[in-house]
């Protein structure tokens, strides 16, 4: 009831169990680039922002509201109920009064818990419908986004962005703002009651909620600094384990344990210190916390009864009784409104982000579907040509220049020249992740800008050396061009690689796991998906991106052969590693600084003196000579 | 060596019993911080209810001097205040004290949680950080092979602090618990036996309710982490592969694909949030019950005068509320327990694994080594049952350099990895110099052989204490020779630190070509007899392939050397070829020799002639 134990069920009630969830999963935060703010002052037009992802979930808000309110009434009547029934019939000596003051609290305590039930289950369940919302909007939006953004943006940034982003505004959904309006609400109600019983002794003891105030504020910035310290200290032990597991057969070859060992024990002294230093700061906050409670008591009891006993003023000892009960409801809110301000100063820091990402526009709009100059459906020929293209990445810093070129449908283009010398660029202008900065992308002779991305993306396939597979079954890997592929269409595009012994050679055939990235597979078993993905979307125009590595000689062998199905009778661009790959090729392209330097097949090409040739011996030199 | 198949456990006992008795031994190693930590916390325990009963006292002296026939104030300590006080001297003797049992009580609870942090992060946590690390670093590659990074990492930062639970959220609590259950409840009933025992009534329903609750919900939350990582799993995907997704125009699929991902989690989130909004109002309700029968029942008492107010009631009210937090804190400890049994079975399985590689007791020492290496009908296999190598037997000569060729899976890795002991063969003897490999001192024989790695691991450092890797205390100039000969001296000199460049994590501000060259002057620096290379070249591209090839040639000079390798620029260099298959070697001779008889080598070589193998440039030019 009154007195030391004081317990927040308010910010326990929504935060002790979801608030569980934020730690689930945690970014990397060591990508080497400066650490996001972890919070950002409150602010009007961000607040607006959040609170309008609540709209689709008005009714459901809107009972939360009425429910938050009733109960920032009800918490300050309940410590009055029992503050009167002692101070009135046990004091009186009325044990009628007694009987009906316990049954009205008991009520009054049913009705609580009752709102509580609601008011707990329905801001839970508003914060997760914004967070699925955001999460939803934030990869929708992705999907719009440019490669240039990929390119720029790292993974784990994101990441963070649908984690601990949105969970930072999740707490301030479903915590911080009802949390306070329930706080301020037995703040202002016990405040009034306290008040209305004594106004002097009400004015001597609020004179300690200011203090209080301080006291959590001073502290829990202190403690936010020394908790990113642990943090940091302890990135630094993670990442340092992270090195020596993924080297272990090099520290395991080199002998290198002891110097490992005693590196290691550096790291977990150092974040010790931070673990006693945090140990230290918050253990000065919490008995300061209850200490501000005892002087609190001792106050009550010594302004308290100098006013009850004077007879000048003769407060009735009833009131007294009630300043203990209605003292809990007052304070108690002060510590839980600190925790929310926190909370709050870290969702907008959240939230703040989450907006720039949905606000971040494409880097240039699509095609509208009716402006294209291939009508829907119609199937393309498959002519690409180049016109004067000119191309650069960072504005001012140009990869390609002037480069001109036509492919005629069914025809392979082999890409040619050392790295940096813009093969790549062509290949990403082809596949229209870029536009170009001067000249025109021509498709069947029509500008690429005028074509839908969907639509053209529909004629186009690619096959890249990462060889990326997503997690699934191999049958799902085949099937990322085309989802509704039936069983057979899979089989049979395998079977036109001549393939199928190696697929159904697997553990499981088409069933196998294929785990993240690739992982149960080997390399040429993974750029063999990769073929047969390409294969089953059967694309018009399609791109290739050779694999470097070298892959045992036999397998070798199986992927040229499948290569040169697959390359069949359509027109495609490849960055050739494999010399069989460049020789079959019906035009090569030679790139040097952004240029086309030399073009031609391999047999013209290298009977003259040029860059080609050079390429082509140091290539031999380093394969077969 | 990724072989992931699972083999037996290590054998020592990780039942319950046997973990729990460990983690007491560990509590007992620290007992003289628990003991400090629980006599703190005792004298923590007993200032509380004094401040209490001070307050239950004092109230009702002001009482009884203000409301005229109301009982006279039992004075609590056998203290009784002199005569000639006031009442309001009094009041204030008792504000006074509070306050100065306040002020100690922060004090005390001040020191209370330096020793903690002294005791747990700076004492358990560090030593069993220490152990298990050390003892990591030199587990056999099963192990590693067995388990993945992430859950490794685990055993060393969360499940440590899981076991470290058992002293400060196991023990002591326990400990403190009874002790204060104890205090309470003697307290409680020496002010009132009937009033004691009704108001303890729901205690137990509350503790089976948090017990259930926890039990029933625990399960939840983990599926929950599940269903969250599966979400970000579909999210790290699309961004890795967004050439794919764009490429073959996916985006709806996607879209829909992180819709269903995320509606799971929000699905399984509803279950959870019923359950918790049906379990905070229940045990609020039974608290507030409680209140009811202290305020009806005590009330009454205090009507019939057998109760004071202050020193009854309201001290009453107090005691009450923290002996239920005492009791909700019970459902704490046995999670705490669970966790800690969990994190100690993956604790105690590094420490009590198996070395299962070590140095002889009294191993034999060569003065020098002259790097003959001897196969005596050796098989080996990551799972015994599956060996990947059979009967393997051959002889290499010193300075001899001995190429391995064969498909994915032929077993060349396995071979290679025997001979610096990361694996023993399961039948078979291999020897060094005449001499089984398992009679050397293990960390000699290793710094006797340099290995170069399919694609080798840097660590974020300078480029100089990479290379320096296995002889931190070699001279700068020793480096740069070693650097030298592995041709990686120029591209060194042209960053503008030159050696003292720093690395990114895995070396990835590197070519791949830059990195094996750092490698194979990291292998030259021990300057060992016997060079081993797991086909450096895999993962480069092959134009700057020779680069390599330059740097490989001069590192063999003089050394017993053994490469994995696919092109025939190399296998034409080698003084034997061994070609292996599905575990065996199915023939061996020079590249001259093995291309006169008919074999998969010759098949294999003819594919990649025809693929690759230039057409005479005199009938070009």
């Amino acid at each position: 009831m009154a007195t030391s134990a004081r317990k927040s069920t308010e910010s326990q009630a929504a935060t002790g169990t979801a608030g569980k969830m934020v730690n689930a999963w945690r970014a990397p935060t060591h990508d080497g680039e400066p650490n996001e703010a972890a919070t950002k002052p409150l602010e009007w037009s961000l607040i607006a922002w959040i609170y309008q992802f609540t709209n689709p979930h008005a009714p459901k808000r809107n009972r939360l509201f009425a429910f938050v309110v009733l109960r920032s009434i009800q918490l300050p009547l309940m410590a009055w109920t029992l503050g009167r029934v002692i101070e009135g019939p046990v004091s009186h000596g009325s044990a009628t009064g007694l009987a009906w003051g316990v049954a009205g609290y008991l009520a009054l305590a049913a009705f609580t818990n009752g709102t509580l039930h609601f008011r707990q289950r329905l801001a839970l369940e508003l914060g997760e419908s914004v967070v699925q919302d955001l999460r939803n909007a934030i990869f929708a939006h992705l999907q719009e986004l440019r490669m240039s953004f990929f390119n720029r943006t790292k993974l784990g940034r994101i990441i963070s962005r649908t984690t601990s982003d949105v969970e930072a505004v999740r707490a301030g959904i479903q915590d911080v703002f009802f949390v306070s309006i329930v706080g301020s609400g037995q703040i202002i109600g016990a405040g009034l009651l306290m008040a209305l019983y004594d106004l002097p002794l009400f004015l001597v003891v609020s004179l300690l909620a200011p203090v209080l105030w301080c006291v959590n504020l001073v502290f829990r910035k202190r403690l936010s600094q020394v908790h990113r310290e642990v943090h940091e200290s302890f990135s630094r032990i993670t990442s340092s384990l992270a090195e020596s597991v993924n080297g272990i057969e090099v520290t395991q070859s080199f002998v290198r344990q002891d110097v490992n060992a005693e590196r290691f024990s550096d790291l977990i002294d150092d974040h010790s210190q931070y673990t006693l230093k945090a140990a230290r700061t918050s253990g000065s906050f919490l008995p300061l916390l209850e200490f501000n409670n005892q002087i609190f008591l001792a106050l009550l009891l010594a302004v308290g009864g100098y006013r009850v006993l004077s007879p000048d003023i003769q407060m009735p000892i009833g009131s007294l009784i009630q300043f203990f009960f209605l003292a809990n409801i007052l304070f108690q809110p002060i510590q839980a409104l600190g925790e929310q301000y926190n909370a709050a100063l870290t969702a907008m820091a959240g939230a703040e982000r989450i907006r720039e990402l949905l606000q971040t526009e494409p880097d240039w709009q699509d095609a509208p579907r009716e402006d294209s100059g291939i009508t829907q459906g119609n199937d393309i020929a498959g002519r690409v040509r180049f016109e004067n293209v000119g191309f650069e990445y960072d504005a001012g810093v140009p990869v390609l220049h002037e480069v001109s070129f036509a492919a005629e449908p069914g025809q392979t283009i082999a890409l040619v020249g050392h790295t940096g010398s813009g093969k790549t660029s062509i290949i990403n202008l082809v596949a229209k992740f870029y536009l170009p900065t001067a000249g025109r992308v021509l498709i069947d002779e029509a500008d690429m800008r005028a074509l839908p991305n969907r639509q053209l993306h529909k004629h186009l396939g690619i096959v890249l050396q990462q060889n990326f597979l997503f997690s699934g079954t191999v049958r799902d890997n085949i099937r990322v061009g085309r989802p509704d592929a039936d069983e057979v269409a899979v089989r049979d595009a395998v079977a036109k690689l001549d393939c199928l012994d190696l697929i159904e050679a697997l553990p499981r055939g088409f069933d196998t796991e294929v785990g993240e990235n690739g992982c149960n597979l080997s390399l040429g078993q993974r750029q063999l998906l990769c073929f047969a993905r390409a294969m089953l979307a059967d694309p018009r125009i399609l791109i290739l991106d050779e694999a470097t590595s070298s892959i045992d000689i036999l397998t070798e062998a199986r992927l040229q052969h499948a290569l040169a199905k697959l390359l069949a009778g359509r027109t495609a661009f490849v960055i050739a590693h494999r010399l069989s790959t460049i020789r079959h090729a019906d035009l090569v392209l030679v790139l040097a600084n952004g240029r086309i330097v030399q073009r031609g097949t391999h047999n013209q090409l290298v009977s003259q003196p040029g860059t080609y040739r050079e390429l082509y011996e140091q290539f031999i030199q380093a394969t077969a000579a | 060596m990724s072989h992931a198949d699972p083999i037996a456990e290590p054998s020592a006992d990780l039942s319950n019993a046997a973990l729990v008795r460990r983690m007491l031994a560990l509590a007992w190693k620290y007992r003289f911080g628990c003991l400090q930590i629980i006599a703190l916390q005792g004298v923590l325990l007993v200032l509380s209810v004094v401040g209490l009963t001070m307050l239950g006292t004092a109230i009702d002296v002001i009482r009884h001097a203000a409301v005229a026939g109301s009982p006279s104030p039992n004075f609590p300590f056998g203290w009784t205040p002199p005569s000639e006080w006031t009442p309001y001297r009094v009041a204030l003797v008792a504000a006074g004290t509070v306050l100065v049992v306040g002020l100690v009580r922060a004090l005390f609870s001040f020191w209370l949680a330096i020793v903690v942090a002294r005791v747990v992060q700076l004492g358990i946590v560090v030593a069993l950080r220490s152990l298990v690390y050390d003892k990591l670093q030199r587990l056999g590659f099963r192990f590693f092979d067995r388990h993945t990074t992430g859950s490794i990492i685990n055993r060393v930062t969360g499940d440590v602090q899981s076991v470290r639970l058992f002293v400060d959220g196991v023990v002591i609590p326990v400990i403190m618990v009874l002790l204060s259950l104890v205090l309470y409840f003697v307290y409680m009933l020496r002010l009132h036996v009937g009033l004691t025992l009704a108001c303890l009534a729901t205690m137990p329903v509350t503790w089976l309710l948090s017990v259930r609750f926890s039990r029933k919900v625990r399960p939840a939350y983990e599926r929950n982490r599940d269903l969250v990582d599966r979400m970000v799993l579909t999210l790290t995907e699309n961004v890795r592969g967004v050439h794919v997704v764009k490429g073959f125009g996916r985006e709806p699929e996607e879209i829909a694909k992180f819709d269903q991902a995320s509606g799971a989690v929000r699905t399984q989130q509803h279950w959870i949030f019923e359950q918790v909004s049906r379990y905070t109002p229940t045990v609020e309700m039974l608290s507030s019950l409680n209140q009811a029968v202290l305020l009806g029942y005590g009330g009454w008492l205090v009507i019939q005068g057998a109760l004071p107010l202050g020193g009854g009631l309201i001290v009453f009210s107090g005691l009450l509320q923290q002996f239920s937090s005492q009791v909700t804190r019970v459902a704490g400890i046995i999670n705490s327990v669970q966790q800690s049994l969990t994190g100690a079975r993956r604790v105690f399985e590094i420490v009590d694994a198996p070395v299962e590689i070590s140095s002889p007791a009294s191993p034999v020492r060569l003065p020098k080594i002259a790097g003959e290496l001897v196969f005596e009908n050796v098989s080996f296999g990551y799972d015994p049952t599956k060996p990947v190598l059979r009967n393997v037997s051959l002889t290499i000569k010193p300075g001899q350099c001995v190429a391995l060729v064969g498909a994915t899976g032929a077993g060349k890795t396995s071979l290679l990895s025997l001979i610096p002991r990361f694996y023993d063969p399961t039948a078979g003897r291999v020897l060094l110099d005449g001499v089984d490999l398992r009679q050397f001192e293990l960390d000699e024989l290793r710094r006797s052989i340099g290995v170069v790695f399919q694609e080798s691991f840097l660590f974020s450092d300078t480029i100089a204490a990479n290379i320096a890797f296995g002889r931190p205390d070699a001279t700068p100039e020793q480096v740069e020779a070693a650097a030298r000969i592995a041709s990686a001296d120029e591209f060194i000199c042209e960053y503008p630190q030159g050696y003292e460049t720093k690395l990114r994590e895995g070396g990835s501000n590197l070519s791949g070509g830059q990195r094996q060259r750092l490698a194979i002057a990291r292998a030259l620096l021990l300057s060992p007899p016997i060079l081993l290379m797991d086909d450096p070249t895999a993962a480069v591209d092959p134009r700057t392939e020779h680069e390599i090839l330059d740097a490989m040639q001069s590192a063999m000079q003089g050394r017993t050397t053994i490469v994995v390798a696919h092109r025939l620029s190399m296998l034409r260099r080698a003084d034997l070829v061994l070609v292996l298959d599905d575990g065996e070697i199915v023939d061996q001779g020079t590249h001259e020799e093995l291309m006169h008889r008919p074999g998969p080598y010759r098949k294999a070589a003819r594919i990649q002639v025809d693929f690759n193998e230039p057409e005479p440039l005199e009938r070009a030019s």
